[in-house]
């Protein structure tokens, strides 16, 4: 039964984005955005602070993106009216996290996969090649981490006036650990950079993060939904 | 009766408070030998360390109120977590001032991004201040009480994970004085130390049965208005 509802409420949010196209277009445009500006920014032809500045923002920006999604997280049930019919539903309210926790690591997943490729482009193509099976993992432990905090987050926010400005307010502390992490680890996988254990050590950390906060979701999302 | 006793309490944390800070400053200024490394200007360190670990205690206490809050739905744990929260953050402000003015001293620079100490306090602390942004969000009531105690239980897991990030991502530039084999201090700074906590943890829980006190009398203020617009 819960399984059966996840899948119906996560078809249900990329039906909604495959029909609007509202929320991934949006954030690929404005990663996109960004890593222009973050290049003239770090000097057009040479690139001033190196690798480690690159990674720094590329994942600066990564998070900016996720909020520009999650701003729109919960507008549609707020604006077509549909929570209280979803609320209606025999359901574990968790599963309305859950679910929206999936979708947002598919958006932001499916953002990247254009994004990485263009930051190597802008940033990095210069470079060998980095190492990908490590990259790959990072990216998408630490999108899981912004999915299951930012889906909390995004929820307790909706029903407020500030709401645009009150979820960065939020999530940016919590972005930090992540971010300090997992620009690490970035810069790691580029050569000649040889992470080791450390690496993995870090990877432990961005899996830790997730649980952490993929277990206070579950736990404390039913007290975020309205009666 | 009942508020005879609160009343009675909160005087005597406070007079306890004033008692032991003036015994701390004596300890500090007139007893207390000068670090051999750092000389007169580490005394510092009896003030910062004692109100960063209040500012944690603080912290830690109105998350415990906050989950009590959500398990139980008594109205009373809101305040009793909203109250050390906000007490928190006065505290740790002077923990990043006095943060700041030791680095300033021993490292010449007023903030040092490669700390692991001040580093971790300062995300806290954005977190902390954050938490406000949303209290005062949202209208007084159950609303309020239930998101406010949702993000301050949100802390708890960030705490530890900030602890733990800044510790792998960054080398050590502050100085250890508590390590796991022990305290590395003598005799005479260690009894320094001590009295220069409790006076801090005495000054936050007089601060906290004050600043609980206005806020009751403040609801019942409210309440008495209510009835009389509604006697009116």
């Amino acid at each position: 039964m819960s399984a059966r509802a996840l899948r119906a409420l996560v078809r249900k949010d990329l039906l909604v984005e495959l029909r609007g196209r509202e929320v991934v277009p949006s954030m690929a445009v404005f990663v996109g955005a960004a890593f222009v500006l973050f290049r003239f920014g770090l000097g057009g032809t040479d690139l001033a602070g190196g690798t480690r500045a690159a990674t720094g923002m590329l994942w600066v920006a990564i998070v900016f993106t996720a909020l520009v999604g999650l701003s729109r997280s919960f507008a549609h049930e707020r604006e077509g009216r549909t929570w209280d019919g979803l609320l209606a539903a025999p359901v574990d309210r968790a599963l309305f996290w859950a679910a929206r926790t999936c979708s947002t690591f598919l958006f932001l997943a499916a953002v990247q996969a254009v994004a990485l490729p263009a930051f190597w482009l802008f940033f990095l193509q210069e470079h060998a090649g980095p190492s990908y099976p490590v990259l790959i993992a990072a990216v998408l432990l630490a999108d899981v981490g912004i999915a299951c905090l930012g889906s909390l987050l995004a929820g307790l926010a909706s029903s407020l006036r500030a709401r645009e400005v009150l979820l960065p307010a939020l999530y940016l502390p919590f972005s930090i650990p992540l971010v300090l992490t997992a620009v690490r680890v970035t810069t790691d996988t580029i050569p000649p950079q040889t992470g080791g254990f450390d690496t993995l050590g870090r990877l432990g950390f961005l899996a830790l993060y997730d649980t952490v906060f993929a277990l206070l979701g579950w736990a404390l999302f039913e007290y975020v939904v309205e009666d | 009766m009942t508020h005879t006793a609160r009343l009675d309490r909160a005087t005597a944390a406070t007079l306890a408070a004033a008692a032991l800070m003036a015994a701390a400053v004596a300890l500090i200024f007139f007893y207390v030998p000068s670090d051999v490394d750092q000389g007169y200007s580490q005394r510092i360190f009896y003030f910062h360390v004692p109100i960063a670990l209040t500012t944690y205690t603080l912290f830690a206490w109105g998350a415990v109120n906050a989950a009590r809050y959500l398990w139980t739905g008594r109205e009373d744990l809101d305040l009793k977590s909203y109250v050390p929260m906000h007490l928190g953050v006065i505290f740790g402000s002077l923990t990043l001032v006095t943060g700041s003015i030791w680095a300033h001293i021993s490292w010449g620079t007023w903030w040092d991004w490669g700390s692991r100490e001040l580093n971790t306090f300062l995300i806290i602390f954005l977190f902390y201040c954050a938490y406000f942004m949303l209290r005062f969000s949202v209208e007084p009531g159950a609303r309020r009480s239930r998101y406010s105690a949702v993000y301050a239980l949100l802390g708890v897991g960030l705490i530890p994970l900030s602890v733990l990030a800044v510790r792998i991502a960054q080398d050590a530039l502050h100085p250890v004085v508590f390590r796991s084999n022990g305290v590395n201090m003598d005799g005479s700074m260690f009894f320094t130390f001590c009295v220069a906590l409790a006076a801090m943890l005495s000054l936050a829980l007089s601060m906290y049965l004050v600043e609980m006190r206005g806020k009751r009398l403040d609801e019942r203020l409210a309440q008495l208005r209510r009835l009389a617009r509604e006697a009116a």
